[in-house]
């Protein structure tokens, strides 16, 4: 690897801007995914910037079952987002499609619809466990190709 | 003529400006977040002081996306020009000397006019792009300009009409000569003036209604992908140095100070970055304590009360002057 590529590399690693979408969820894991955005856990440290574009965004990060609904819009605002960019599904209903799972209107999991680079479980997820697993994206994105 | 090629590039000129107002942003994302009681950026770099410049240098490697329906050449142009017109703004400041890099008789007047041509590109960037959201945003952000660029103008002309000149050196000469700071006096009014219409300027809270994130996704700004959107981020920190280091120069004295013979140069620059980072405080300080307006109160606010006030505080200079 070159050092300019290292050095994007390691850039890109220091500034995820996130995007959040909520895809038909309970409002639970939003709210605690919302919360690592305060005192207690803030996950600018990182420097992260919660943005409101997708066209300015580097990480999708996904809450809820994936709608019959939601999920032309998800592919659209998936579209939208710039090159390089990474998903995350929070919460259990975004990774499987938790309590709705084989429901007629869900989808079994946002991997179904989009790639995704990071699962986290929990239902509500827990704001340590969105840190850790930003944690270890970024990590993914500085040392190997995602 | 190398020297003046040399300072135009590298000190006090293009490099040392853009490196600047990146140290500012950290300063003012770094504070705002410790007023916030949080930690603010600090994985990049020691306490996070190269986070502007990580975030500059990945938002120019990202995919440019330039939408279908947005037109080509306003979308290229703008963000070109945006950052243009404040560099050229910062290059009038006196950070070495008395002098700025370029300096006669009459460029405050320039560097307010650049500031409002500034505004202006960011409305053509705005409509150039052809989204609804960025249309509101940018016909929010000229409406703005209506309201807080008389304010501004005024303010900025007390300082010249109280000390009798239309240039930068001759406004910090005369502060030289009378051995106080602008400040000192009647133009603390001018100041407090300044820092509002400044806000406004910037488009920071309590007047980011222009990028209002809440209501119109990130207003003008919506469409702008990689180097574009990091062209306009760069904007915004230029204009952070120009205006703080604007406000350091009218009412702070600018580089001015005890000098020590031989080391003048870097004395200056010392002390007058010592005192726009003052002034970035305080406009750091507005940002944490206050709430966004909606449009029509910036409007009506800075008509009723900024706009009496600046033409009062006109009358006031011009009758001890």
């Amino acid at each position: 690897m070159g050092l300019v590529a290292r050095l994007v590399r390691k850039c890109r690693a220091r500034s995820p801007w996130i995007l959040l979408f909520d895809t038909g969820a309970c409002n639970a894991c939003d709210i605690e995914v919302a919360a690592c955005l305060t005192p207690r856990y803030d996950v600018e440290r990182f420097g992260t910037l919660l943005r409101g574009s997708p066209r300015h965004a580097d990480i999708l990060v996904v809450t809820g079952p994936v709608t019959r609904q939601s999920r032309d819009r998800i592919i659209r605002i998936y579209e939208q987002m710039p090159e390089p960019k990474y998903v995350v599904a929070a919460g259990t209903c975004a990774t499987s499609g938790g309590v709705y799972w084989g429901c007629y209107n869900t989808y079994p999991g946002l991997d179904s619809v989009i790639p995704v680079h990071a699962y986290v479980s929990g239902c509500p997820v827990k704001p340590e466990a969105v840190l850790m697993a930003l944690s270890i994206l970024l990590e993914k994105i500085e040392k190997v190709e995602v | 003529m190398i020297w003046k090629i040399l300072e135009a590039l590298i000190f006090p000129g293009a490099v040392f400006i853009l490196t600047v107002s990146l140290f500012y942003e950290w300063i003012d994302r770094k504070l705002y977040a410790r007023l916030q009681n949080r930690v603010g950026p600090h994985l990049a770099g020691p306490f996070g002081l190269f986070q502007p410049a990580a975030d500059f240098i990945k938002l120019l490697s990202k995919e440019d996306i330039i939408p279908a329906a947005a037109d080509r050449f306003l979308f290229t142009l703008t963000p070109i020009l945006a950052p243009t017109l404040i560099l050229l703004g910062c290059m009038f400041l006196p950070v070495a000397g008395l002098n700025g890099i370029v300096s006669f008789n009459g460029d405050l007047i320039v560097i307010i006019a650049l500031m409002s041509f500034c505004t202006i590109t960011i409305y053509l960037a705005g409509e150039g792009s052809n989204n609804r959201f960025a249309s509101i945003g940018a016909t929010r952000a000229a409406l703005q300009l209506i309201g807080y660029e008389i304010p501004l103008t005024l303010a900025l002309l007390c300082a010249a009409i109280s000390t009798g000149s239309l240039s930068l050196r001759g406004i910090v000469e005369a502060q030289m000569a009378n051995g106080t700071w602008l400040i000192a006096g009647p133009q603390l009014i001018g100041f407090a003036i300044f820092v509002v219409a400044s806000q406004a300027e910037m488009e920071r809270i309590p007047f980011d209604i222009p990028e209002a994130e809440q209501e119109i996704v990130a207003g003008w700004s919506v469409e702008y992908t990689g180097r574009r959107l990091g062209l306009f981020r760069l904007t915004k920190d230029l204009e952070l140095f120009l205006l703080s280091g604007l406000g350091a120069t009218l009412f702070l004295g600018g580089p001015l100070g005890p000098l020590i013979p031989g080391l003048e140069p870097l004395l200056h620059t010392i002390y007058f970055l010592a005192k726009s980072i003052l002034v970035l405080i305080v406009f750091t300080l507005v940002r944490t304590v206050f709430a966004r307006l909606r449009i029509d109160q910036m409007i009506s606010f800075s008509w009723k009360y900024l706009m009496p006030l600046a033409i009062f505080l006109v009358i006031i200079t011009e009758v001890i002057a």
